[in-house]
């Protein structure tokens, strides 16, 4: 449907100037078309990856200024000029790009609203460049082969094969790893951290393909218009761009273009009904319309009309086929753990022989696979939440962290994952230390966490979700991916299968294509699991795996973890309940106030006179039977 | 070094003012964590009540202020109760769309309503300036700094000596303990929406017979308003008004000393480098993370 939909639009805008003569209506598709080329640059920025740029206007400028400039200063050709705007407001891009390093959100439109205020400042000032507020005049028609284009329906050509190119830009980039990794940040910037998604790189690379298509779309302008002047720089072309993105869908690829056709045509189609001004009031009533009644935008709201189902990112085939019993079973966990071990060894995330030979002989290596925490130590303001904490973790086991409330458990896993700089200590992987590098090079290096809170990317399919997890799996870069190399598209076929693979052993088959946000709770706790399993840790550290669990949920729960640490998959557990720590653990260490109480085997810490101090306070007496130490643990919200 | 003075006074007159604009914002960040987009056009709308007051009705020029203070807390609280309210919880973004919208349409509003033309606001102070030494200064313009210091010093009492100010503390440290206490926090949101709207429309109406009054006049303004929020942190009233004489003197300065059209370069170069520098604003102490 929508296949033929795009066939039709497309071979509509082929064939415009064959049965519209009028120049003026040539003229609003023109410029519609700059706007898609616009609209569909700040779409990559907004929609996908969550950042509003109210500054997009001076990537628009800049590319119009630098392609006018080039043209009449240099009298270089059109296409030189389109290359150097694309790539001045690139440039441009990656400044604004990099300040996201620092602010995000609210101030991230700051920052770029003040970045387009200066921008524009300056071409009104800096006459002997820019001649001031009267603008560059007489900038030349683009020539092809020698020949001008100077008709109208010639120009129409140009800027539809620049609608093409920035459509595909797009498509290719969203439709890869990149354009995952962006809608990850956007969905949960931390989660995608933990499974090795440098935000900062990403955001940069969104800010610079987002402001090269603006800037190609200002050279665009430029050479069609024939006059630069300040007002490119107008806050009422960012406006226009945001609500063009906004009413046609952001984060779909076709919304920014039906959403700049849209608003291009219908103010021109009102322009003879009703005045500039009062057009201008219209404008920012509907943009409170579409947020209150149409807040996803048009072309999602048409689709979900059609067809009821997730907002799936594109998937390629999935050549994996899910055990359909598996898919058909509801209680999750209860799958995963009946699975036959076979299977299971065949899903779980394989390691190389290399590795697991490491692994055995990690008596002969001594830092392979270890994980040692020397003399942690975190400050919040005067409060010291870790006091010179130090512990080991060896390779193939399952150590729990457990202790008291406020003990430091979740303090010491931020510490070591990077979400949390300590003020003192080290944490060691494999012999190097790991505690000032970024969350998400510790992943890189294989040691990965879950969150307390449980954490998905809920606008995501599961599947989504698995593959965003499997990101540090692919290798297509920026450049493979717009050249669209068939490899990539290998890659991501065989992503795909992965993911498949990775859902099938987690026991969520069935749930493959629902929005991990629309899980029951227990599900989602297993989507996190299957997003942390497909960063391939060496080390896995589970917060509070089993906290509002049932207790036959539980129970698959440490059947999972243990099946997880034969595969070669060292554990760091944080969890209140004893029963589940008593029974999967080869080590237990115990925080109370910031420090380390006590270490060893389950049952030495049972015995351990400090740790039922802890728990049940100074006046308690002997140690209980088998009982819990902490009871069941009140999950944590 | 005379003109050293005279750029200071100049900028102290204007700094007041962008304080009122910033005390409003800020509160308005910092406790709906709503960016008020429209903030500029609630400063032009109460330059535009002053106008009105003023140069038709006639009345006295304080009498016009106070007219603007009660616009300005009627369009804000209206604003909040019939679009804000209902999006309580939504994200950041999606209010923001709505404010710029609301932005847009008030500001075309007023230019429908009154017209392009930039008009001045009669005033009844003399144009002689007094001279105190170096410095000369016109009486209107000492008029508007007592002004805003009388405001701004009315809003530290509101805010920490009222009932309403100590709701609106609470629910700026923690709107789910609040409302547990008993605070009504829509109530107080919509309280403090009119509150940072009333000071915006003064400060409209206290700089309009200043300069002129036109319909995009709020643009600058709300930028201005911004670079002292981010220059003082969020929900920081002695930061907001630090910032806003801050501001106000660095402009003049720039326009003094650099150059004229550069003059609106300093509230974007502040917003850029402290949010470069040191994000959290410039009075802001450590916090507690997590």
């Amino acid at each position: 449907m929508s296949r033929l939909l795009a066939a039709l639009g497309a071979l509509a805008a082929v064939t415009v100037p064959l049965w519209i003569a009028s120049p003026y209506h040539l003229h609003v598709l023109i410029m519609a078309g700059i706007f898609i080329v616009l609209a569909s640059s700040l779409n990559l920025l907004l929609g996908y990856a969550g950042q509003l740029s109210l500054g997009h206007a001076a990537f628009f400028g800049i590319g119009a200024y630098t392609s006018a400039l080039l043209a009449l200063r240099l009298e270089w050709s059109f296409w030189a000029g389109l290359v150097c705007g694309t790539a001045a407001a690139a440039v441009a891009g990656w400044a604004i790009g990099r300040l996201a390093l620092k602010v995000r959100g609210a101030y991230f439109v700051l920052v770029t609203i003040s970045f387009a205020g200066v921008i524009s400042l300056v071409s009104v000032n800096w006459m002997e460049l820019t001649n001031g507020p009267l603008g560059l005049p007489g900038v030349p028609a683009p020539e092809v082969l020698g020949w001008p284009l100077r008709s109208k329906a010639a120009y129409y050509y140009l800027v539809l094969g620049g609608v093409a190119v920035a459509v595909l830009v797009c498509r290719r980039l969203v439709r890869s790893r990149i354009g995952r990794a962006f809608v990850a940040l956007r969905e949960n910037e931390a989660l995608a951290e933990s499974v090795g998604i440098d935000a900062v790189h990403y955001l940069v690379v969104a800010a610079v393909s987002s402001a090269a298509l603006a800037g190609m779309a200002g050279s665009l302008y430029a050479h069609y218009t024939r006059l630069v002047s300040p007002e490119v720089f107008l806050f009422s072309y960012t406006v226009t761009m945001v609500i063009m993105v906004v009413a046609g869908g952001k984060g779909t690829l076709s919304g920014p273009v039906v959403g700049a056709v849209l608003f291009t045509v219908l103010p021109e189609a009102l322009r003879e009904v009703v005045a500039w001004q009062w057009q201008m009031v219209l404008y920012g009533v509907l943009l409170v319309a579409l947020v209150f009644f149409l807040p996803r935008g048009i072309v999602p709201a048409l689709a979900s009309r059609r067809r009821r189902r997730a907002p799936a990112l594109e998937t390629p085939p999935v050549t994996v086929a899910a055990r359909p019993a598996e898919a058909a079973r509801p209680d999750a966990f209860a799958t995963a753990a009946t699975a036959p071990p076979a299977a299971a060894a065949a899903a779980t995330p394989k390691r190389s022989a290399a590795e697991r030979a490491e692994s055995a002989a990690g008596q002969a290596a001594p830092a392979a696979g270890r994980l040692v925490v020397r003399d942690l130590g975190v400050r919040f303001g005067g409060v010291e939440a870790l006091s010179g904490v130090s512990f080991e973790v060896r390779p193939d086991s399952v150590t729990s962290l457990i202790g008291p409330n406020g003990a430091g458990k979740t303090t010491a896993f931020n510490a070591i994952t990077g979400y949390l700089r300590p003020s003192r200590g080290d944490v060691l992987w494999e012999g190097r230390p790991i505690t000032r590098l970024r969350p998400s090079e510790i992943a890189r290096r294989g040691v990965v966490r879950t969150f307390q809170k449980t954490s998905v990317f809920p606008g995501l399919s599961v599947l989504d979700n698995v593959r965003v997890g499997l990101h540090l799996r692919g290798r297509a870069g920026w450049a493979a991916t717009l050249a669209g190399r068939r490899r990539v598209r290998e890659e991501e076929q065989a992503l795909a299968a992965e993911a498949g693979e990775i859902i099938a052993f987690a026991g969520l088959a069935g749930r493959r294509d629902e929005p991990a946000g629309a899980l029951p709770y227990g599900e989602q706790r297993l989507v996190e699991l299957a997003v942390a399993l497909a960063a391939r840790p060496r080390v896995l550290l589970l917060d509070e795996p089993a906290a509002g669990m049932t207790t036959a949920e539980k129970a698959a729960a440490s059947a999972l973890i243990r099946r997880i640490r034969d595969r070669g998959v060292t554990v760091l557990v944080v969890e209140h309940d004893m029963r589940l720590v008593m029974g999967i653990s080869d080590t237990v260490i115990v925080l109370n106030g910031g420090r380390v109480i006590a270490e060893g085997p389950p049952a030495a810490i049972q015995a351990h006179p400090e740790v039922i101090r802890a728990y049940l306070g100074a006046g308690a007496a002997g140690p209980p039977a088998s009982a819990p130490v902490g009871g069941t643990g009140p999950a944590r919200s | 070094m005379e003109q050293l003075l005279q750029h200071l006074v100049n900028g102290l007159v204007l700094g007041g003012t962008y304080a009122l604009l910033g005390i409003g914002l800020t509160l308005i960040f910092g406790l709906m964590n709503v960016v008020n987009f429209a903030h500029g056009e609630l400063y032009t709308l109460g330059a535009y009540a002053a106008f009105t007051a003023l140069a038709v009705a006639q009345v006295d020029f304080f009498v016009a202020v106070a007219a603007a203070l009660v616009i300005g807390a009627a369009a804000g609280a209206t604003v909040e109760r019939v679009l804000l309210r209902p999006l309580h919880g939504e994200s950041i973004d999606t209010t923001m769309l709505v404010m710029i919208g609301v932005s847009i349409a008030a500001q075309n509003a007023l230019l429908l309503g009154f017209g392009g033309v930039a008009k001045s606001i009669p005033h009844p102070f003399p144009t002689a300036p007094l001279v105190l030494g170096p410095v000369s200064i016109a009486p209107l313009r000492l008029v508007v700094l007592a002004a805003a210091a009388v405001l701004i010093a009315g809003s530290y009492l509101v805010i920490h000596r009222t009932r309403l100010g100590q709701a609106m503390r609470a629910t700026f440290q923690d709107p789910d303990t609040a409302q547990l206490m008993g605070v009504r926090i829509h109530r107080v949101h919509t309280a403090t929406f009119a509150f940072g709207a009333a000071l915006a429309a003064a400060a409209g109406a206290l700089l309009g017979p200043v300069f002129l009054v036109y319909p995009s006049m709020g643009d600058l303004a709300a930028l201005r308003a911004f670079s002292v929020v981010i220059l003082g942190g969020l929900g920081n009233l002695p930061g907001a008004t630090l910032g806003g004489l801050i501001l106000g003197i660095a402009e003049e300065l720039g326009a003094g000393y650099v150059s004229s059209g550069y003059r609106d370069a300093a509230g974007f170069l502040i917003i850029i480098a402290v949010l470069l520098l040191r994000p959290s604003g410039l009075f802001a102490r450590a916090e507690r993370i997590g």
